[in-house]
């Protein structure tokens, strides 16, 4: 983080000629700062407010929850794009990160952002239809992590591509101030194709993806771990992996008028070498989800609903499947969530959001609430972004 | 030789399912547990000892494999990481996973005992007064192919034991937890005071007034000053024909870590009926046993407000005093106690011999055997005079 910012800092001096030149500060929907034609800075802030109503309070002591970030973003010369975000409360940077773009085809993104892996992840949340991410994106998809990563369109926009190097895997499956082993340097990949791009047709917005990433994993108990829409876990990874995480994704978007239709499919898996009893080693540790998704948008309001699974370990009810460490079944837990949202777009700032979810557990007695297979979660998020 | 080969084949897995309980409990012959845990484990394991962390291992008997069974180390006194105790528990993690019908099964260390069969000698004879008590055999541990000791094999208190020796199991079982000198007073209104010495085995989620008022409610009532009515109030939450029997076992016995034991109450399960507020005492850990021939039948009696109280009673002390007597001559009867000792220590002596890990020499165990077989010979009739002693002294003082 401090190389990226130090990068940053360096860019921005570069454009010391800059300062000989014209300053003029603009009103664009936000504050924004530009320097003749060297230099762009423009101010994000953005502030959430959420509210939540679930019989997870009765174990969960979460129930409002507040966010803060301020960041900028711009360009620097004429390729140069940046962007440095910072979560107050938290106390943590988010983005932090220079993109060269000189040439379409082949760009250069440096310093801390998102894993392109995940159509859902590697949304801002501000252009998310749902208050919260599909549980499948936000626990297996990897999120930010320091890196480097060239990407680019080629065949006349057609196919975009991104493939890159992180010093370890995203945050998402990193919890902070855990003890248990997460993927160390992570390399990924992510097509995303537009097989009708420049037909007049609606189907000209179909956009179809595939991703991978794998990473070197230490032994250990795995950091990834299955929780609810709310983040309550129901299934904790107790298993001993080592060997390689990878994850597999498939995506498709269509996006015809006031229509969004969206659909994600993400496998994980954990080896685990060498961790049988006697050290042989055992299958994989497998997490899989999916969602699809549906919006329609009219005037200022826009109705959604998404349906999703999110399994960890076997589900399919084996007699053998063990909740041992070092089982070679391992017992699992799936949650099924079916999520309906009205947003109500205020104006171009201001967004409100109310969702109400419904969840339901193969084995309650591994989750929140060990009696309740079946719960309802309701929450209104209002966010305020420049 | 072929059509051999063909019905021994035939024949085998009719052998293998056959097997039961009763095989593995078999005393006539000495068993062989294999356990095999990742290596990693095990010395984590032996470095933690004093933990009660499960781990995962393959449990092998008489050529059954049962995988994925949950081990943790267990015992007080006698934790070791040498020569660990181990409790097995089949079904920890695979619900629904049992061995021969156990969900658990116990790995006694027996590093307490020199002679190594007090324990099982003694849930014997609570078997051959017709109480309640786990069976057990004996066994060579090997822990990843490595041999660890001479280990009794100890059924658990479990609800296999219950439905075995009671004819049901739907109760209320609690293992008493040794926590301090606890001699049955009044531990106040609070119930978290038994919970934290009363460690429930059934029902578990079932809330602590269900679980615990009976039980503070037992001890409420046993502080009571003794009136009248003292004796009907205990009745309703203690079996006192069943616990002054208990009581005359286990003092026949000689035990020194049981309920009049030389830190306070030790050693036992209480088990009521779910449609019933009254308990019964469970006989567990039996390794202090056979302490001293001349070990008066009345010692540390006062030191426990609750025996002091029942034996006042005169028919409860005829009781008490009559199952004394029973014990010692069913001790003596056709020599079954010193039979006993002496046909398992001889059974088990070959692989005590070869149990490097065990905390006292050959020659300490050839004794300790020695000394078992001089108290068979007589404890019997040192109780017998103690009891004849008491029971003139009733009829003088009733006089």
């Amino acid at each position: 983080m401090k190389r990226t910012l130090s990068a940053l800092v360096i860019a921005l001096s570069i454009s010391a000629p800059a300062a000989a030149q014209e300053i003029k500060l603009a009103w664009n929907d936000r504050p924004s700062l530009r320097v003749g034609d060297w230099l762009r800075v423009d101010i994000r802030a953005r502030v959430q407010s959420d509210v939540r109503r679930s019989p997870l309070d009765e174990v969960r002591d979460d129930t409002e929850a507040a966010r803060r970030r301020v960041g900028i973003e711009g360009r620097v010369g004429k390729f140069v794009d940046y962007q440095v975000e910072y979560e107050i409360g938290a106390g943590e940077w988010r983005d932090v990160y220079l993109d060269y773009r000189q040439f379409k085809p082949v760009q250069v993104q440096a310093g801390t952002f998102k894993v392109p892996f995940g159509l859902e992840e590697t949304t801002g949340i501000t252009k998310l239809d749902f208050v919260y991410r599909s549980s499948t994106s936000s626990r297996l998809a990897p999120g930010r992590a320091p890196g480097v990563m060239v990407h680019g369109k080629v065949l006349k926009s057609r196919l975009e591509y991104e493939a890159g190097i992180f010093s370890r895997d995203g945050d998402n499956a990193r919890p902070a101030k855990s003890t248990r082993v997460s993927g160390e340097e992570t390399a990924a990949a992510r097509l995303a194709f537009e097989p009708f791009h420049g037909s007049k047709r609606e189907i000209s917005k179909l956009r179809v993806g595939v991703a991978a990433t794998s990473a070197a994993l230490p032994v250990g108990l795995p950091s990834v771990r299955a929780k609810t829409a709310f983040g309550a876990p129901f299934f904790d990874s107790d298993v001993y992996v080592q060997g390689r995480r990878q994850r597999t994704g498939l995506e498709a978007q269509w996006r015809p008028g006031p229509i969004t239709v969206q659909a994600e499919y993400i496998r994980l898996t954990d080896e685990r070498r060498g961790q049988a009893i006697e050290g042989e080693d055992l299958s994989p540790l497998v997490a899989r989800g999916w969602y699809i998704s549906g919006t329609y948008r009219r005037g200022p309001f826009e109705a959604a609903s998404r349906f999703e699974t999110l399994s960890f370990g076997d589900t399919s009810g084996n007699t053998d499947a063990s909740t041992s460490r070092r089982a070679e079944i391992v017992l699992g837990n799936y949650d099924r969530a079916i999520t309906f949202g009205v947003n109500w777009y205020v104006n171009r700032w201001v967004r409100l959001q109310a969702n109400l979810i419904r969840e339901q557990l193969l084995d309650p007695t591994l989750g929140p609430l060990p009696e309740r297979p079946i719960f309802w979660s309701r929450v209104l998020r209002i966010q305020v972004a420049l | 030789m072929k059509k051999l080969l063909l019905l021994a084949l035939l024949f085998a897995p009719v052998l293998a399912e056959a097997q039961t309980t009763d095989d593995l409990f078999d005393i006539q012959r000495m068993q062989e547990i294999q356990l095999v845990m990742s290596s990693r484990d095990l010395a984590e394991m032996r470095e933690n000892y004093l933990d009660a962390k499960y781990y995962v291992a393959d449990f092998t008997w008489n050529g059954i494999r049962v995988r994925n069974v949950g081990i943790k180390m267990r015992g007080l006194s006698t934790r070791s990481p040498i020569k660990p105790g181990l409790r097995v528990d089949f079904n920890r993690y695979i619900a629904k996973q049992k061995f021969l019908g156990l969900h658990s099964l116990i790995l006694d260390n027996a590093l307490r005992d020199p002679s190594m069969i007090r324990e099982r000698t003694s849930m014997a004879f609570i078997e051959h007064m017709g109480q309640p008590a786990s069976r057990e055999s004996f066994a060579r541990l090997y822990l990843n192919g490595e041999y660890q000791g001479v280990y009794a094999l100890v059924e658990a208190i479990d609800k296999e034991y219950l439905a075995r020796n009671l004819g049901e199991n739907d109760g209320y079982l609690l293992n008493h937890k040794y926590l301090n000198g606890f001699h049955a007073e009044d531990l106040g209104d609070d119930l978290s005071e038994y919970k934290t010495r009363f460690e429930v085995q059934t029902h578990q989620l079932e809330a602590d007034s269900i679980i615990y008022s009976p039980v503070r409610e037992l001890f409420r009532e046993v502080n009571h000053p003794v009136d009248g009515a003292w004796r009907s109030r205990v009745s309703e939450y203690l079996d006192l024909d069943k616990f002054v029997t208990y009581l005359a076992i286990e003092n026949f016995l000689s035990e020194d870590d049981g309920f009049l034991g030389y830190a306070g109450m030790a050693n036992f399960y209480l088990y009521r009926r779910a449609d019933s507020n009254t308990h019964r005492l469970l006989a567990w850990d039996r390794d202090s046993t056979f302490d001293r021939i001349e070990r008066s039948i009345f010692e540390r009696v006062d030191e426990n407000i609750l025996v002091r109280r029942v034996l006042r009673y005169e028919d409860l002390r005829k009781r008490y005093l009559d199952t004394l007597e029973q014990c010692a001559r069913a001790a003596s009867e056709n020599n079954w106690l010193d039979t006993e000792i002496r046909r398992v220590s001889a059974l088990i002596k070959d692989a005590v011999y070869d149990d490097n890990a065990k905390m006292n020499s050959n020659e300490e165990y050839d004794q300790a055997v020695v000394f078992l077989t001089d108290f068979a010979k007589r404890r019997p009739e040192f109780v017998l005079n103690e009891v004849a002693k008491a029971r003139r002294a009733m009829t003088g003082s009733s006089r």
